[in-house]
């Protein structure tokens, strides 16, 4: 009984030190999605341009980044770009994993449009409609359809790949984690809550993911999904 | 008047010639029945009216624009020209409503309460009023058909194209969408109908024009076509669809 009550208090003082550090993982996350959001957004239209310039220069992006390990591209970031000029290190770490799920993002957003039957294009481009209003309310409107469960699932890695930030040293989860762990020598615990505070997100969000792709699989279409 | 006319127009595909050498002119209010077999070039023709195709040489003319390259002159012709497609590509996101007034809104820059009352007169028209609010996914082949006419209507086009609309309905559908067409030229609209009908053809035809390999073999009255052919190919064609 004496142990367990020991057990509990133990695993209460460190799950108190940690949730203050969970917000900077959120802000991380959100922030980066947010930009990688809007990089998967413009890169994956761009890839599908009829200029080949620009899809030139999309495909490069997004293999690259692609191609790159994050972590590889954090250091790059802060201590690579940090000869020049000086990045925080909130902010090197978003604008790494940012520009990093663009390029995942991309890659969705661009199959998003291409599962969207080309005779769409057609018929929009027939009733007088320019490129960027077929995109804006013909294809993308559609894409949605396709394109959410997938990208939704982007923020769920991208939520756990901001821990890879903790190595250029912002406090958020798993940094503030390794701080408790060597100060009080409570490994074991101090990793299996950080592991469950992670779940615990993760897990929301995977509800909210399977919620999101009901709401958007139900609008516009019937019982049959009938795209004529 | 002439209100479309194309002069020698060819289009090829790599090294495939779809089109070789077309030469026709719609009068306005004319409505000019295409036929011929399977590969002859019929949807390729319209294609390049409403400039989603590229011509390779030749010249086509809509209401007194011609259709360049450029695409300015694009955005032009497709200002004239309504297109109805034979896979109807209707916005599947969009109710039956929003369908026929969207592009009025984006393109025409209608207001929204003058596009819709445009759109609703143009569903009543082809007797869709009690469908307004339904999803393309809800309707019948033959109701999606009619929505996809209206659709075009609405950009009050000077020339109506129409691609074997009738190939995918049931025989009992058919009607309501043909009726639909022949009211049309009732109303004096210049159309240009590909389709296999020949019953409908004769019907609504001002005009038959017969292509073959990219080239219109000959072009007449629907009597004269249909029952008496100059041309031997012409002949052989019809004893197989009649």
């Amino acid at each position: 009984m004496h142990w367990l009550a020991e057990q509990f208090t133990i695993f209460r003082s460190v799950f108190i030190y940690l949730i203050q550090a969970v917000h900077w993982t959120i802000a991380i996350s959100v922030l980066a999605y947010l930009l990688a959001l809007v990089f998967g957004l413009v890169f994956g239209v761009a890839r599908l341009s009829h200029r080949r310039a620009i899809r030139w220069c999309a495909g490069v992006y997004i293999n690259v980044l692609r191609g790159v390990p994050l972590l590889v591209l954090i250091f790059f970031f802060y201590f690579g770009l940090g000869k020049f000029i000086n990045l925080d290190r909130f902010v090197a770490g978003v604008l790494a994993v940012g520009i990093c799920y663009g390029a995942y993002l991309a890659e969705i957003f661009r199959s998003g449009i291409e599962a969207i039957d080309y005779g769409q294009h057609e018929a929009a481009m027939s009733l007088g409609m320019t490129r960027f209003q077929t995109l804006r309310h013909i294809i993308l409107p559609q894409s949605v359809r396709v394109v959410v469960p997938p990208a939704a699932n982007e923020f769920i890695a991208c939520l756990k790949d901001s821990s890879l930030v903790s190595i250029i040293g912002l406090r958020e989860l798993t940094r503030a984690g390794r701080e408790y762990a060597n100060q009080h020598f409570l490994d074991f615990h101090t990793w299996l809550v950080v592991g469950a505070i992670y779940l615990a997100m993760t897990l929301t969000l995977t509800r909210f993911v399977r919620h999101l792709e009901k709401r958007v699989a139900v609008r516009g279409f019937g019982a049959n999904r009938d795209f004529t | 008047m002439t209100l479309l006319e194309l002069k020698d127009v060819a289009c090829c595909f790599g090294s495939v010639e779809a089109l070789n050498g077309v030469t026709l002119a719609v009068a306005k209010g004319e409505v000019v029945v295409i036929i011929g077999p399977s590969g002859s070039g019929k949807t390729t023709l319209l294609r390049c009216i409403c400039a989603l195709e590229e011509i390779g040489s030749g010249e086509i003319f809509v209401a007194g624009h011609r259709i360049n390259k450029t695409r300015r002159d694009f955005e032009q012709v497709r200002f004239e020209v309504g297109m109805v497609f034979q896979h109807l590509h209707l916005f599947p996101h969009l109710t039956v409503l929003e369908n026929v007034s969207l592009a009025q809104r984006v393109v025409r820059k209608r207001a929204g309460a003058e596009a819709e009352e445009i759109s609703r007169l143009l569903l009543r028209k082809v007797g869709l009023e009690d469908k307004v609010s339904a999803y393309p996914a809800q309707l019948s082949g033959g109701q999606k058909q009619r929505v996809a006419i209206a659709r075009a209507l609405a950009m009050n086009p000077k020339v109506m194209l129409f691609d074997e609309i009738t190939s995918a309905l049931d025989p009992e559908r058919i009607g309501e969408v043909l009726g639909v067409i022949g009211e049309l030229a009732r109303e004096g609209m210049t159309m240009l109908v590909v389709t296999h009908e020949i019953g409908f053809a004769r019907e609504v035809a001002d005009r038959i024009a017969f292509l073959e390999n990219g080239r219109v073999v000959e072009v007449g009255p629907p009597d004269q076509i249909l029952l008496n052919p100059a041309h031997e190919r012409t002949r052989e064609f019809l004893a197989k669809v009649l």
